[in-house]
Protein backbone atom coordinates (compact mmCIF):
# COMPACT_ATOMS: atom_id res chain seq x y z
CA UNK A 1 0.00 0.00 0.00
CA UNK A 2 2.38 2.07 1.31
CA UNK A 3 4.33 1.65 -2.17
CA UNK A 4 1.77 2.13 -4.31
CA UNK A 5 1.25 5.42 -2.73
CA UNK A 6 4.99 6.21 -3.82
CA UNK A 7 4.49 5.16 -7.37
CA UNK A 8 1.54 7.65 -7.66
CA UNK A 9 3.31 10.71 -6.29
CA UNK A 10 6.99 9.87 -8.93
CA UNK A 11 4.23 9.45 -11.51
CA UNK A 12 2.98 13.25 -10.60
CA UNK A 13 6.23 14.13 -10.87
CA UNK A 14 7.07 12.43 -13.68
CA UNK A 15 10.34 11.39 -12.01
CA UNK A 16 12.03 8.85 -14.54
CA UNK A 17 11.26 4.96 -13.54
CA UNK A 18 14.97 3.99 -13.70
CA UNK A 19 15.79 6.68 -10.69
CA UNK A 20 13.01 5.87 -7.80
CA UNK A 21 13.27 2.17 -8.79
CA UNK A 22 15.16 -1.14 -10.08
CA UNK A 23 13.94 -1.04 -13.02
CA UNK A 24 16.45 -1.65 -15.89
CA UNK A 25 17.10 0.74 -18.73
CA UNK A 26 17.99 -0.78 -21.76
CA UNK A 27 19.42 2.10 -24.60
CA UNK A 28 20.37 0.75 -28.13
CA UNK A 29 22.43 3.23 -30.14
CA UNK A 30 23.14 2.35 -33.46
CA UNK A 31 23.56 -1.27 -33.64
CA UNK A 32 26.55 -1.78 -31.98
CA UNK A 33 26.13 -0.16 -27.97
CA UNK A 34 24.44 -1.41 -26.13
CA UNK A 35 23.59 0.07 -22.56
CA UNK A 36 21.82 -1.58 -19.49
CA UNK A 37 21.62 0.64 -16.81
CA UNK A 38 20.59 -0.86 -13.27
CA UNK A 39 21.96 -4.53 -13.84
CA UNK A 40 22.27 -6.63 -11.08
CA UNK A 41 25.37 -8.43 -12.78
CA UNK A 42 26.25 -10.86 -15.40
CA UNK A 43 25.34 -14.36 -15.86
CA UNK A 44 27.66 -15.84 -18.72
CA UNK A 45 29.49 -14.36 -21.06
CA UNK A 46 30.75 -15.52 -23.98
CA UNK A 47 31.97 -13.81 -27.55
CA UNK A 48 28.54 -14.63 -29.10
CA UNK A 49 26.58 -14.30 -26.34
CA UNK A 50 25.66 -11.89 -22.91
CA UNK A 51 23.71 -12.93 -20.48
CA UNK A 52 22.43 -9.49 -17.86
CA UNK A 53 20.79 -10.30 -14.47
CA UNK A 54 18.46 -7.29 -13.82
CA UNK A 55 15.81 -7.42 -10.77
CA UNK A 56 13.18 -7.87 -12.86
CA UNK A 57 14.51 -10.60 -15.24
CA UNK A 58 17.05 -11.67 -17.51
CA UNK A 59 18.32 -9.98 -20.65
CA UNK A 60 20.21 -11.87 -23.48
CA UNK A 61 22.32 -10.56 -26.60
CA UNK A 62 23.24 -12.43 -29.13
CA UNK A 63 26.21 -10.82 -31.50
CA UNK A 64 29.46 -11.05 -32.67
CA UNK A 65 32.48 -9.96 -31.19
CA UNK A 66 30.79 -8.81 -28.45
CA UNK A 67 32.35 -6.98 -25.35
CA UNK A 68 32.08 -5.42 -22.45
CA UNK A 69 33.43 -1.84 -22.80
CA UNK A 70 32.61 -0.40 -19.36
CA UNK A 71 30.75 -1.97 -15.89
CA UNK A 72 30.50 0.17 -13.01
CA UNK A 73 27.77 0.17 -10.23
CA UNK A 74 24.83 0.49 -12.15
CA UNK A 75 25.30 0.49 -15.73
CA UNK A 76 26.74 -2.25 -18.26
CA UNK A 77 27.76 -1.35 -21.62
CA UNK A 78 27.84 -4.03 -24.58
CA UNK A 79 29.59 -3.50 -27.93
CA UNK A 80 30.03 -5.51 -30.70
CA UNK A 81 27.68 -6.82 -34.10
CA UNK A 82 24.44 -7.09 -31.92
CA UNK A 83 22.28 -9.69 -34.33
CA UNK A 84 19.08 -9.70 -31.69
CA UNK A 85 18.30 -9.26 -27.93
CA UNK A 86 15.85 -10.97 -25.96
CA UNK A 87 14.20 -10.92 -22.44
CA UNK A 88 13.12 -13.24 -19.67
CA UNK A 89 10.50 -12.08 -17.05
CA UNK A 90 10.67 -13.03 -13.67
CA UNK A 91 7.39 -13.43 -11.99
CA UNK B 1 33.47 6.98 -16.14
CA UNK B 2 36.06 8.28 -18.80
CA UNK B 3 37.43 10.82 -16.66
CA UNK B 4 38.63 7.97 -14.70
CA UNK B 5 39.80 5.74 -17.12
CA UNK B 6 41.61 9.06 -18.11
CA UNK B 7 43.33 9.40 -15.28
CA UNK B 8 44.36 5.43 -15.07
CA UNK B 9 46.63 6.32 -18.14
CA UNK B 10 48.40 8.75 -16.16
CA UNK B 11 48.46 6.52 -13.46
CA UNK B 12 49.24 3.48 -15.08
CA UNK B 13 47.04 0.33 -16.17
CA UNK B 14 47.24 -3.10 -16.92
CA UNK B 15 45.98 -5.43 -19.13
CA UNK B 16 45.66 -8.90 -17.78
CA UNK B 17 44.49 -12.13 -18.82
CA UNK B 18 42.08 -14.08 -16.57
CA UNK B 19 41.86 -17.81 -17.21
CA UNK B 20 39.09 -19.80 -15.18
CA UNK B 21 35.29 -21.63 -15.12
CA UNK B 22 33.84 -18.78 -13.15
CA UNK B 23 34.72 -15.69 -15.31
CA UNK B 24 31.24 -14.40 -14.56
CA UNK B 25 31.83 -14.23 -10.95
CA UNK B 26 34.54 -12.80 -10.96
CA UNK B 27 33.03 -9.88 -13.01
CA UNK B 28 30.65 -9.66 -10.76
CA UNK B 29 32.47 -9.65 -7.65
CA UNK B 30 34.75 -7.13 -9.48
CA UNK B 31 32.16 -4.90 -9.58
CA UNK B 32 30.70 -5.64 -6.39
CA UNK B 33 34.09 -4.60 -4.33
CA UNK B 34 34.01 -1.17 -6.86
CA UNK B 35 37.46 -2.38 -8.73
CA UNK B 36 37.07 -0.56 -12.13
CA UNK B 37 37.75 -2.76 -15.08
CA UNK B 38 37.16 -2.09 -18.78
CA UNK B 39 37.35 -3.01 -22.26
CA UNK B 40 36.72 -6.51 -21.26
CA UNK B 41 37.01 -9.26 -24.26
CA UNK B 42 36.56 -12.71 -24.37
CA UNK B 43 39.40 -14.78 -25.74
CA UNK B 44 39.03 -18.57 -27.57
CA UNK B 45 39.30 -20.45 -24.66
CA UNK B 46 37.83 -19.67 -21.34
CA UNK B 47 40.26 -16.28 -20.64
CA UNK B 48 39.19 -12.80 -20.82
CA UNK B 49 41.04 -9.73 -21.31
CA UNK B 50 40.54 -6.94 -19.20
CA UNK B 51 42.34 -3.51 -18.49
CA UNK B 52 42.41 -2.78 -14.76
CA UNK B 53 43.92 -0.04 -12.35
CA UNK B 54 47.50 -0.20 -11.35
CA UNK B 55 46.57 -0.27 -7.54
CA UNK B 56 44.03 -2.46 -7.38
CA UNK B 57 45.91 -5.35 -8.78
CA UNK B 58 46.42 -6.95 -5.34
CA UNK B 59 42.60 -6.58 -4.46
CA UNK B 60 42.05 -8.27 -8.03
CA UNK B 61 44.81 -11.30 -7.14
CA UNK B 62 42.57 -11.96 -4.12
CA UNK B 63 39.39 -12.48 -5.92
CA UNK B 64 41.18 -14.50 -8.73
CA UNK B 65 42.51 -16.71 -5.79
CA UNK B 66 38.70 -17.25 -4.45
CA UNK B 67 37.21 -17.52 -7.95
CA UNK B 68 40.14 -20.17 -8.77
CA UNK B 69 41.09 -18.40 -11.82
CA UNK B 70 44.54 -17.77 -13.37
CA UNK B 71 46.00 -14.07 -13.94
CA UNK B 72 48.39 -13.32 -16.43
CA UNK B 73 49.49 -9.50 -16.96
CA UNK B 74 49.63 -9.01 -21.28
CA UNK B 75 50.44 -5.61 -21.15
CA UNK B 76 51.86 -2.47 -18.97
CA UNK B 77 50.12 0.39 -20.38
CA UNK B 78 50.12 4.64 -19.62
CA UNK B 79 52.23 7.41 -18.83
CA UNK B 80 54.64 5.54 -15.81
CA UNK B 81 55.45 2.60 -18.40
CA UNK B 82 56.36 5.09 -21.38
CA UNK B 83 58.45 7.35 -19.44
CA UNK B 84 60.49 3.95 -17.82
CA UNK B 85 60.99 2.74 -21.15
CA UNK B 86 62.33 5.52 -22.28
CA UNK B 87 64.83 6.53 -19.51
CA UNK B 88 66.86 4.17 -21.16
CA UNK B 89 67.48 5.81 -24.48
CA UNK B 90 69.48 8.53 -23.01
CA UNK B 91 70.28 10.39 -26.82
CA UNK B 92 66.88 10.27 -27.58
CA UNK B 93 65.64 12.62 -24.72
CA UNK B 94 68.65 14.64 -24.64
CA UNK B 95 68.10 15.51 -28.56
CA UNK B 96 64.48 15.53 -27.74
CA UNK B 97 65.50 18.61 -24.64
CA UNK B 98 67.74 20.17 -26.98
CA UNK B 99 64.93 20.21 -30.15
CA UNK B 100 62.57 22.11 -27.44
CA UNK B 101 65.04 24.21 -26.58
CA UNK B 102 66.27 25.38 -29.96
CA UNK B 103 62.69 25.95 -30.53
CA UNK B 104 62.15 28.46 -27.73
CA UNK B 105 65.64 29.77 -28.63
CA UNK B 106 64.85 30.37 -31.98
CA UNK B 107 61.65 31.97 -31.47
CA UNK B 108 63.04 35.32 -29.85
CA UNK B 109 64.48 36.39 -33.19
CA UNK B 110 63.24 37.93 -35.89
CA UNK B 111 63.17 35.22 -39.14
CA UNK B 112 60.43 37.37 -41.67
CA UNK B 113 60.51 41.35 -42.58
CA UNK B 114 57.44 41.37 -44.29
CA UNK B 115 56.54 45.05 -45.64
CA UNK B 116 52.88 45.68 -46.17
CA UNK B 117 52.38 49.24 -48.47
CA UNK B 118 50.17 50.57 -50.96
CA UNK B 119 50.33 48.76 -54.48
CA UNK B 120 50.17 51.61 -56.49
CA UNK B 121 52.72 53.83 -54.75
CA UNK B 122 55.51 51.96 -53.35
CA UNK B 123 58.29 53.78 -51.51
CA UNK B 124 61.61 53.05 -53.09
CA UNK B 125 63.93 51.07 -51.88
CA UNK B 126 62.44 50.47 -48.18
CA UNK B 127 63.64 48.07 -47.67
CA UNK B 128 67.24 49.09 -47.67
CA UNK B 129 66.59 51.98 -45.62
CA UNK B 130 64.59 49.36 -42.67
CA UNK B 131 67.82 47.30 -43.04
CA UNK B 132 69.89 49.65 -42.06
CA UNK B 133 67.95 51.18 -39.57
CA UNK B 134 68.34 48.43 -37.50
CA UNK B 135 65.83 45.86 -38.48
CA UNK B 136 67.55 42.54 -40.01
CA UNK B 137 66.01 39.44 -39.95
CA UNK B 138 68.42 37.03 -37.56
CA UNK B 139 68.16 39.71 -34.78
CA UNK B 140 67.13 39.44 -31.16
CA UNK B 141 63.47 40.75 -30.65
CA UNK B 142 64.61 42.26 -27.27
CA UNK B 143 67.31 44.47 -28.40
CA UNK B 144 64.43 45.59 -30.80
CA UNK B 145 63.70 49.30 -30.28
CA UNK B 146 61.25 49.44 -32.20
CA UNK B 147 60.44 53.72 -31.89
CA UNK B 148 63.71 54.08 -32.51
CA UNK B 149 63.73 52.25 -35.63
CA UNK B 150 60.73 54.32 -36.86
CA UNK B 151 62.64 57.58 -35.66
CA UNK B 152 65.77 56.51 -37.67
CA UNK B 153 63.74 55.86 -40.94
CA UNK B 154 61.45 58.91 -40.68
CA UNK B 155 64.50 61.09 -40.07
CA UNK B 156 66.32 59.42 -43.57
CA UNK B 157 62.71 59.71 -45.26
CA UNK B 158 60.88 62.42 -46.05
CA UNK B 159 58.27 60.94 -48.20
CA UNK B 160 56.83 58.92 -46.16
CA UNK B 161 53.45 59.96 -44.09
CA UNK B 162 53.69 57.15 -41.92
CA UNK B 163 55.23 53.88 -40.33
CA UNK B 164 54.86 51.65 -37.94
CA UNK B 165 56.34 48.22 -36.85
CA UNK B 166 54.57 45.34 -35.43
CA UNK B 167 55.85 42.39 -33.70
CA UNK B 168 53.81 39.14 -34.49
CA UNK B 169 55.91 35.89 -33.46
CA UNK B 170 58.85 36.00 -35.50
CA UNK B 171 57.49 38.16 -37.93
CA UNK B 172 58.33 41.73 -38.58
CA UNK B 173 55.79 43.46 -40.02
CA UNK B 174 56.49 46.81 -41.75
CA UNK B 175 53.25 48.91 -42.60
CA UNK B 176 54.35 52.36 -44.79
CA UNK B 177 52.27 55.02 -45.86
CA UNK B 178 53.87 57.43 -48.10
CA UNK B 179 52.96 60.40 -48.60
CA UNK B 180 51.52 61.76 -51.57
CA UNK B 181 53.29 64.56 -53.08
CA UNK B 182 51.68 68.35 -52.79
CA UNK B 183 51.63 70.98 -54.89
CA UNK B 184 53.16 73.99 -53.88
CA UNK B 185 50.29 75.38 -52.41
CA UNK B 186 50.71 79.64 -53.04
CA UNK B 187 49.21 81.52 -50.06
CA UNK B 188 46.24 84.00 -51.45
CA UNK B 189 48.55 86.71 -50.32
CA UNK B 190 51.43 85.70 -52.54
CA UNK B 191 51.47 87.31 -55.90
CA UNK B 192 51.61 85.09 -58.81
CA UNK B 193 50.92 84.41 -62.60
CA UNK B 194 48.51 81.84 -63.80
CA UNK B 195 50.57 79.89 -66.61
CA UNK B 196 49.71 77.54 -68.83
CA UNK B 197 50.80 73.60 -68.41
CA UNK B 198 49.40 72.16 -71.30
CA UNK B 199 50.01 72.87 -75.08
CA UNK B 200 46.26 74.01 -77.20
CA UNK B 201 44.39 76.87 -78.37
CA UNK B 202 42.13 79.25 -75.95
CA UNK B 203 38.59 79.00 -76.49
CA UNK B 204 37.36 80.92 -73.43
CA UNK B 205 39.57 83.10 -71.05
CA UNK B 206 38.06 85.07 -68.14
CA UNK B 207 40.61 87.04 -65.86
CA UNK B 208 39.44 87.89 -62.48
CA UNK B 209 42.28 89.24 -61.02
CA UNK B 210 45.16 90.27 -63.00
CA UNK B 211 45.80 91.04 -66.92
CA UNK B 212 44.89 88.28 -69.17
CA UNK B 213 47.82 87.77 -71.52
CA UNK B 214 46.41 85.87 -74.28
CA UNK B 215 43.71 86.20 -76.67
CA UNK B 216 41.20 83.88 -77.75
CA UNK B 217 42.44 81.61 -80.80
CA UNK B 218 46.28 82.12 -79.43
CA UNK B 219 47.90 79.08 -79.63
CA UNK B 220 49.84 78.62 -75.92
CA UNK B 221 52.86 75.86 -74.98
CA UNK B 222 53.74 74.79 -71.91
CA UNK B 223 54.97 77.70 -69.52
CA UNK B 224 53.03 80.77 -71.21
CA UNK B 225 52.02 83.17 -69.60
CA UNK B 226 47.70 83.47 -69.77
CA UNK B 227 47.21 85.85 -66.98
CA UNK B 228 49.50 87.70 -65.29
CA UNK B 229 49.34 88.60 -61.54
CA UNK B 230 49.59 91.94 -62.08
CA UNK B 231 47.42 95.65 -63.13
CA UNK B 232 47.85 98.33 -64.65
CA UNK B 233 45.81 101.57 -63.59
CA UNK B 234 45.95 104.72 -65.21
CA UNK B 235 47.31 106.66 -62.39
CA UNK B 236 48.10 103.65 -59.57
CA UNK B 237 50.69 102.60 -62.19
CA UNK B 238 51.35 98.68 -61.90
CA UNK B 239 49.86 96.85 -58.77
CA UNK B 240 51.08 93.22 -57.92
CA UNK B 241 47.89 90.83 -57.30
CA UNK B 242 47.34 87.03 -56.73
CA UNK B 243 46.10 86.20 -60.48
CA UNK B 244 42.50 84.54 -60.35
CA UNK B 245 40.58 83.30 -63.60
CA UNK B 246 39.82 80.68 -65.49
CA UNK B 247 41.07 79.98 -68.92
CA UNK B 248 39.62 76.70 -71.48
CA UNK B 249 41.30 75.90 -73.78
CA UNK B 250 41.48 73.29 -77.26
CA UNK B 251 44.03 70.56 -75.68
CA UNK B 252 44.81 67.85 -78.56
CA UNK B 253 46.24 64.36 -77.15
CA UNK B 254 47.92 63.08 -79.67
CA UNK B 255 49.42 59.45 -79.59
CA UNK B 256 51.37 57.71 -82.60
CA UNK B 257 51.78 53.72 -83.62
CA UNK B 258 53.40 51.80 -85.72
CA UNK B 259 51.99 48.35 -86.51
CA UNK B 260 54.18 45.64 -88.92
CA UNK B 261 52.18 43.27 -91.02
CA UNK B 262 54.18 40.76 -90.32
CA UNK B 263 54.96 40.42 -86.65
CA UNK B 264 56.19 37.42 -84.58
CA UNK B 265 54.14 37.14 -81.06
CA UNK B 266 55.28 34.87 -77.81
CA UNK B 267 52.28 32.80 -76.95
CA UNK B 268 52.12 29.99 -74.11
CA UNK B 269 51.99 26.69 -75.02
CA UNK B 270 50.49 25.70 -71.75
CA UNK B 271 53.61 23.53 -70.69
CA UNK B 272 54.67 24.14 -67.28
CA UNK B 273 57.58 22.57 -65.35
CA UNK B 274 58.40 23.23 -61.65
CA UNK B 275 61.81 23.32 -60.12
CA UNK B 276 61.92 23.27 -56.65
CA UNK B 277 65.11 25.09 -53.99
CA UNK B 278 65.56 25.26 -50.63
CA UNK B 279 66.88 28.60 -49.53
CA UNK B 280 68.73 28.86 -46.28
CA UNK B 281 69.34 32.92 -46.00
CA UNK B 282 71.40 33.40 -48.95
CA UNK B 283 72.77 29.67 -49.17
CA UNK B 284 70.51 27.57 -51.93
CA UNK B 285 70.18 23.96 -52.91
CA UNK B 286 68.39 23.22 -56.05
CA UNK B 287 66.53 19.99 -56.13
CA UNK B 288 66.42 19.82 -59.34
CA UNK B 289 69.30 19.73 -61.73
CA UNK B 290 70.26 21.27 -65.20
CA UNK B 291 68.62 23.56 -67.34
CA UNK B 292 64.72 23.68 -68.87
CA UNK B 293 63.43 21.13 -71.21
CA UNK B 294 61.88 24.14 -73.16
CA UNK B 295 64.02 26.47 -75.56
CA UNK B 296 62.05 29.54 -74.97
CA UNK B 297 60.32 29.97 -71.78
CA UNK B 298 59.31 32.17 -68.88
CA UNK B 299 60.15 31.69 -65.30
CA UNK B 300 58.13 32.78 -62.34
CA UNK B 301 59.92 32.70 -58.90
CA UNK B 302 57.68 32.49 -55.76
CA UNK B 303 59.27 32.21 -52.81
CA UNK B 304 57.57 30.59 -49.52
CA UNK B 305 58.81 31.03 -45.92
CA UNK B 306 58.87 27.99 -43.75
CA UNK B 307 56.33 28.31 -41.08
CA UNK B 308 55.59 26.27 -37.48
CA UNK B 309 52.23 27.98 -36.38
CA UNK B 310 50.40 31.24 -37.91
CA UNK B 311 53.79 33.06 -36.90
CA UNK B 312 56.63 31.27 -36.27
CA UNK B 313 58.90 32.06 -39.34
CA UNK B 314 61.64 29.63 -39.81
CA UNK B 315 64.60 30.98 -42.11
CA UNK B 316 64.20 28.77 -44.18
CA UNK B 317 62.20 29.17 -47.57
CA UNK B 318 61.24 27.06 -50.32
CA UNK B 319 61.44 28.60 -53.97
CA UNK B 320 59.70 27.73 -56.70
CA UNK B 321 60.27 28.13 -60.28
CA UNK B 322 57.81 27.75 -62.64
CA UNK B 323 58.92 27.39 -66.32
CA UNK B 324 56.54 27.89 -68.96
CA UNK B 325 57.05 27.11 -72.37
CA UNK B 326 56.41 29.67 -75.14
CA UNK B 327 56.71 29.50 -78.66
CA UNK B 328 56.79 32.01 -81.23
CA UNK B 329 53.42 32.88 -83.41
CA UNK B 330 54.29 34.20 -86.65
CA UNK B 331 51.45 36.56 -87.69
CA UNK B 332 50.13 38.47 -90.58
CA UNK B 333 47.87 41.39 -91.23
CA UNK B 334 46.28 43.04 -93.99
CA UNK B 335 46.68 46.90 -94.11
CA UNK B 336 43.09 46.83 -93.06
CA UNK B 337 43.40 44.79 -90.03
CA UNK B 338 46.77 46.42 -89.16
CA UNK B 339 44.95 49.71 -88.81
CA UNK B 340 41.78 48.83 -87.49
CA UNK B 341 44.76 46.94 -84.57
CA UNK B 342 46.68 50.23 -84.20
CA UNK B 343 43.53 52.64 -83.76
CA UNK B 344 41.86 50.25 -81.85
CA UNK B 345 44.60 50.04 -79.14
CA UNK B 346 45.76 53.60 -79.30
CA UNK B 347 41.78 54.80 -78.75
CA UNK B 348 41.82 52.41 -75.41
CA UNK B 349 45.16 54.43 -74.49
CA UNK B 350 43.51 57.55 -74.79
CA UNK B 351 40.14 56.71 -72.90
CA UNK B 352 42.06 55.83 -69.82
CA UNK B 353 44.09 59.19 -70.54
CA UNK B 354 41.35 61.26 -70.32
CA UNK B 355 38.78 60.87 -67.50
CA UNK B 356 36.06 63.39 -68.44
CA UNK B 357 34.88 61.33 -71.41
CA UNK B 358 32.11 64.17 -72.02
CA UNK B 359 34.48 67.32 -72.72
CA UNK B 360 35.67 65.41 -75.85
CA UNK B 361 35.29 67.24 -78.99
CA UNK B 362 36.70 65.83 -81.84
CA UNK B 363 38.25 62.69 -82.74
CA UNK B 364 40.80 63.04 -85.67
CA UNK B 365 42.50 59.26 -86.91
CA UNK B 366 44.97 59.06 -89.58
CA UNK B 367 47.01 56.20 -91.48
CA UNK B 368 49.35 56.08 -93.79
CA UNK B 369 50.31 53.03 -95.58
CA UNK B 370 53.98 52.05 -95.88
CA UNK B 371 55.70 49.40 -97.21
CA UNK B 372 56.42 46.78 -94.42
CA UNK B 373 54.24 48.78 -91.77
CA UNK B 374 51.42 51.30 -91.29
CA UNK B 375 51.94 54.14 -89.12
CA UNK B 376 48.87 55.40 -86.99
CA UNK B 377 47.97 58.94 -86.07
CA UNK B 378 45.16 59.55 -83.27
CA UNK B 379 44.17 63.00 -82.00
CA UNK B 380 41.72 63.55 -79.31
CA UNK B 381 40.53 67.33 -79.26
CA UNK B 382 39.51 68.21 -75.60
CA UNK B 383 38.25 71.26 -74.07
CA UNK B 384 39.70 71.50 -70.81
CA UNK B 385 40.16 74.25 -67.90
CA UNK B 386 43.88 74.71 -67.64
CA UNK B 387 46.66 76.91 -65.21
CA UNK B 388 48.17 76.85 -62.79
CA UNK B 389 49.64 79.24 -60.47
CA UNK B 390 53.15 80.10 -60.59
CA UNK B 391 54.75 82.44 -58.31
CA UNK B 392 56.16 85.66 -59.65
Amino acid sequence: MKNSRRDKINKILEIPQEVYSNVPKIIITGFDEMIVENFKGILEYEDFYVRINTYIGVVNINGFELKLENISDEDIKVTGKIESFDIERIE
Amino acid sequence: MFFKILLSYLIGYLRIEVTGYYIERFINLCNSNHILTWNLKKGKNANILLNIEINSLKEIVKLAKRTKCKIKIRNKKGLPFLINKYKKRKIFIASLIVIILLFFLSSNFIWNIEIKEDEENKAYNIQQDIEEAGLKVGQLKRKLNTKEIINKIRLKRDDIAWIGIELKGTNAIVKVVKATEKPDIIEDSQYCNIVSDKEGVVTKINAQKGTAQVKVGDTITKGTILIGGWMEGKYTGIRYVHAEGEIEAKVWYTKTKKVKYKTTETQETGNQEKKFSMKFNNFQINFNKGVSKFKIYDTMETEKKFQLFSDFYLPISIVEKTNKELKKVKKSYSPEEAKNLGIQELEEELDKQIEDKESIINKNINAYEKEDHVEIYVTYEVLEKIGTNDKI
